[in-house]
């Protein structure tokens, strides 16, 4: 024990009286480490088996139908926009509803590098993230000691402002009609065509949202976490949780541009009404559709409301609404979302097989071990 | 650090809600290596005394200064400078796990500015929990005897999740401690646990300000006490001198001289241990107190 | 600005948008909460009304009573169904009823898409009364029943709130849910009131306005964010405040686009919100921080 003292508690006089109680403190704590070895990234690679999975068998489906083709685009695209509302949304707690614009602003970045400059187009998806991060901490900025509603509100109208933006200045953003035909992204001078660019949307949603769970894991994500449901303890402990949740906005707002990059890539166009105010709502709803627990909740979603609004024919005017109200019900009956309702399903599984097992075996009293 | 040094000083700490004067132009200090106790009837302004030291709420009028230098700004900007508090409507992220909720206590040395955010966001990527914020953590909760690390701290009880938010203060490594009645729903086993850590974070050269109901409890473990009446300080000496004062009884029993015994108040006062005794033998009282 | 028929129409809209303003405040003093789903209880009255009497055949009145009552019912299940179980939930529960509420105006604004169509119905002419000319401008039916409709509703509330047992009790829950539960005063009774009439305003105020400028199952939105800025613009100190926002923006909408142009529209809004939100939160006319 004494052995792992920190350099700053070690300077304790008597290292007996330390450890209060030391038979019980002696034992838990190498469990301890085990319990944190296991958190530190080995169980979420469960769920990115699952997507890559999900994602191959996706690729598989889209075959050569090009109909097939823009569904996975546009799955993607709603994927990458679920994912960067999911940061500041459910781990930070700040409705943001300015996410098309944000893909908009990596839509046009890709475009105007590639049809007014000769800069390498990638580029234009580094410079959008990262106008966008700038754009959302301004914002933040704005409304840092207000209420939720203000946020959601200022960042509404920057979507709206900037959407009238795009339609009247036809000098740099070709107006209504948008920017078009332009040239596509190169890869050291190799030009991905249709399949390779849905293999390519997929890995990038998928390596996002690997990402992004990573840093739900890290120790910056743990403190956005904690900040959402105490503030008040997150900024005591030091860190300025107003300053917190501009960096959070940031981030989420430079994933949903990846997103607008991504789809103007593929489409090679790109209009004001490419990334529709709806879609902001939509992308709210994806994480609480798919389950909040994790950014892959967000990617199901995305899939799910895809799928609902635009490849199930009888669905085809009554989509949205079937999704608005999927979601009003999840929000006041399922709040984990249907993720959650799936993991709690494999864990009450998981417990069935167990305590089977565990009827053979005496039960470890140790076990019940709890604090103190 | 040499013991004896005034670490954290206040001078004329004043807040008022509306018309109620909740703290009223109070003076404090705490040496490093001392306990200051802080007692006092419901209201009388304790626990917005340590908001107002830890920057949760701004004082009205007052200077506070930590080793000398002025100490002001939001509560972050305090932490950073050395302290770190409990609350005492505990404050835990419930869907987090203990070990989270303790990792957030390090929180702040990746996190202290703008640009440190973005990259430690970024660094979350590549490396999920740094090696030595895990051996931290996991000493402070050997050190508290928090085991099982991983459960959700809703499934706490009340007093194990005040143990852990002494724990979360404690991996800020702070100068100064403010525990707000962090023995209020623990058992008597957690509640040594709880008086043990204090002295030894005494006994490193910390200050630390206690505030509880349980004045023979705060008594026994205490070099100073400090005794607020209405946001004023009605007493303040060593816990004997405070136990047998006037103010005392006449703010706990009404009257100095209204003839009731206040046998606990005096036998407390007889058996507390003085401050420079070993933490074993005052643990040994707090447990026969509890 | 001396175009006196430009002053109407911002009169007209500064009405609607005060309307939409009260019906915020309602709740926001009676349940401390922007209930966003206004937008939508406006618009849900304004496409009923018209689809009732498009589609359905029915007269006007009876159309106009039936749109009332649904809103209403609508905005009284809003509290029931949706508000008072995710604010039981506890901590963070703001958020949680924002997003709901959210939720509930895409819901309502879906239906009414999926129900009524999702092209722009034409309002309804409410009273057969020839325009009528003042100086310059030519006001009609519609709008002079919009705005001398607006300042009586605003007048006949202030006097309410003043004066009647009801509207204090609006008010001492308002101040703290809590403290309000201890004394024993009918808290869920207040709340439900303040969200029954702010679905009855809403209702009234989408009707009025459809009336001139039609409606469609995507208006809702739009007019639950611009209510909202009538209250921030306006204070939530006073219960003129709302108004006063409301004429604002109304002038905002009307004049901006005459003079730089109906993409600067936009643009101004947002700087104008961006303004009172960093610089002036409570509003222009309050004295008191209400936020
Ligand atoms: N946010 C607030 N608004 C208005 N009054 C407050 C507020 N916080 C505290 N008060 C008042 O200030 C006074 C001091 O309160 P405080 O909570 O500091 O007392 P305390 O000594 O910690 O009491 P307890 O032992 O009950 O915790 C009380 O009269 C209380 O009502
Ligand atoms: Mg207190």
């Amino acid at each position: 024990m004494s052995t792992e003292v920190s350099p700053e508690h070690s300077r304790a006089a008597t290292p007996g009286p330390l450890t209060p109680a030391p038979a019980p403190s002696a034992a838990p704590n190498p469990s301890a480490g085990r319990e944190s070895a296991r958190r530190s990234g080995v169980h979420d690679k469960g769920s990115l088996m699952v997507a890559v999975v999900i994602g191959a068998l996706l690729i598989v489906w889209a075959g050569n139908n090009s109909y097939r083709y823009s569904l996975v685009q546009t799955a993607a695209l709603y994927a990458l926009i679920g994912v960067g509302v999911y940061i500041p949304f459910v781990m930070g707690g700040s409705l943001s509803l300015a996410y098309a614009a944000y893909a908009s602003i990596g839509g046009y970045s890709v475009a105007l590098i590639a049809s007014k400059t000769s800069l390498p187009v990638w580029l234009g998806w580094f410079i959008g993230a990262a106008a966008s991060a700038v754009a959302a901490v301004i914002l933040g900025q704005l409304t840092r000691r207000l209420a939720g509603l203000y946020l959601a509100c200022i960042t509404f109208l920057f979507a709206q402002a900037f959407q009238s933006w795009l339609n009247s200045a036809s000098g740099i953003t070709g107006g209504q009609s948008g920017i078009g035909g332009f040239r596509a992204t190169s890869i050291f001078g190799w030009v991905p065509h249709h399949r390779a660019q849905i293999v390519m949307a997929v890995v990038l949603v998928i390596a996002v949202g690997y990402a992004v769970d990573r840093m739900r894991l890290s120790p910056w994500g743990v403190t956005l976490r904690a900040m959402r449901e105490v503030p008040a303890a997150v900024e005591a402990s030091g860190v300025r949780v107003s300053m917190l949740n501009l960096v959070a906005l940031g981030f989420g707002a430079a994933v949903a541009a990846l997103g607008g990059s991504l789809f103007t890539t593929v489409t090679s166009v790109v209009t004001p009404g490419t990334f529709t105010l709806n879609l902001v709502f939509l992308a709210v709803f994806m994480a609480l559709l798919g389950g909040q627990a994790t950014p892959w909740g967000a990617i199901a979603g995305a899939v799910l409301i895809v799928e609902l609004t635009l490849n199930v024919p009888s669905l085809e005017t009554s989509g949205s609404l079937l999704v608005a109200i999927v979601v009003l019900v999840v929000m006041l009956v399922a709040p984990t979302g249907v993720l959650g309702i799936v993991n709690t399903g494999r864990r009450r599984l998981a417990s069935v097989v167990a305590d089977r097992r565990r009827a053979d075996t005496p039960i470890d009293q140790s076990d019940g071990d709890s604090l103190a | 650090m040499t013991a004896g040094d005034v670490l954290l000083s206040g001078r004329g700490i004043s807040k008022r809600y509306g018309g109620v004067v909740a703290v009223d132009s109070v003076d404090v200090d705490v040496a490093a290596g001392e306990i200051l106790g802080l007692v006092g009837p419901n209201g009388a302004g304790k626990t917005t005394l340590v908001d107002l030291i830890c920057g949760a709420q701004e004082a009205d009028a007052g200077t506070l200064s930590l080793q000398g230098r002025p100490l002001d700004g939001p509560s972050s900007r305090r932490a950073h400078r050395g302290l770190a508090r409990t609350f005492q409507h505990p404050q835990l992220a419930l869907s987090l796990t203990v070990a989270e909720n303790l990792q957030v206590g390090r929180a702040a040395r990746r996190n202290s500015r703008f640009g440190r955010m973005i990259v430690s966001g970024l660094a979350g990527i590549f490396r999920t929990e740094p090696a030595d914020d895990l051996r931290d953590i996991e000493t402070v909760a050997a050190e508290l005897g928090i085991t099982r690390l991983e459960r959700r701290a809703d499934a706490l009880t009340l007093g194990e999740q005040r143990l852990v938010e002494v724990g979360r203060a404690l991996c800020q490594e702070p100068l100064v401690l403010l525990l707000d009645e962090p023995f209020a729903g623990s058992d008597a086993e957690s509640l040594a646990g709880i008086a043990d850590i204090i002295r030894s974070v005494r006994d490193r050269g910390h200050g630390v300000i206690l505030v509880d109901h349980n004045v023979d409890l705060v008594a026994s473990l205490v070099d100073r006490m400090m005794l607020l009446e209405s946001g004023r300080v009605a007493f303040v000496g060593t816990a004997e001198e405070c136990l047998a004062s006037d103010e005392m009884r006449r703010v706990y029993f009404g009257a100095a001289d209204d003839g009731r015994d206040h046998g606990v108040l005096r036998r407390t006062a007889e058996a507390v241990t003085p401050s420079n005794a070993g933490p074993t033998a005052s643990g040994a009282q707090v447990a026969a107190d509890a | 600005m001396d175009q006196p028929q430009l002053w109407v129409s911002a009169l007209t809209q500064g009405s609607f948008f005060g309307l939409l303003g009260l019906a915020y405040y309602l709740v926001l003093i009676g349940a401390g909460f922007f209930n966003i789903a206004v937008g939508a209880y406006a618009s849900l009255a304004g496409l009923l009304t018209s689809w009732l009497v498009v589609e359905k055949d029915f007269s006007l009145w009876p159309a106009i009573a039936i749109a009332l009552a649904v809103t209403v019912v609508v905005a009284g299940a809003t509290e029931l169904l949706v508000v008072r179980p995710v604010q039981r939930r506890g901590r963070g529960s703001e958020l949680a009823a924002l997003v709901s509420v959210t939720a509930l105006l895409f819901v309502i604004a879906q239906f009414a898409g999926f129900e009524f169509g999702y092209t722009t119905l034409p309002g309804q002419q409410l009273l057969d009364i020839e325009p009528v000319q003042i100086g310059g401008a030519i006001i009609t039916a519609n709008a002079l029943i919009m705005i001398v409709l607006t300042f009586a509703i605003f007048l006949l509330l202030a006097m309410l709130i003043r004066t009647t047992r009801a509207g204090r009790l609006l008010r001492a829950v308002g101040d703290s849910n809590p403290v309000a539960n201890m004394l024993g005063l009918p808290v869920h009774r207040v709340r439900l009131i303040a969200f029954l009439l702010c679905g009855l305003l809403a209702g009234v105020a989408g009707l009025l306005f459809s009336s001139q400028a039609g409606v469609s199952s995507s208006s809702g939105l739009g007019w639950a964010i611009s209510g909202f800025l009538a209250v921030v613009i306006g204070g939530a100190g006073n219960i003129i405040g709302p108004l006063i926002g409301g004429i604002v923006l109304g002038m905002l909408q009307i004049f901006v686009p005459y003079y730089w142009g109906g993409n600067a529209t936009n643009i101004v809004l947002l700087v104008v919100a961006a303004a009172f939100f960093s610089l002036r939160p409570q509003g222009a006319f309050a004295q008191r921080v209400r936020v």
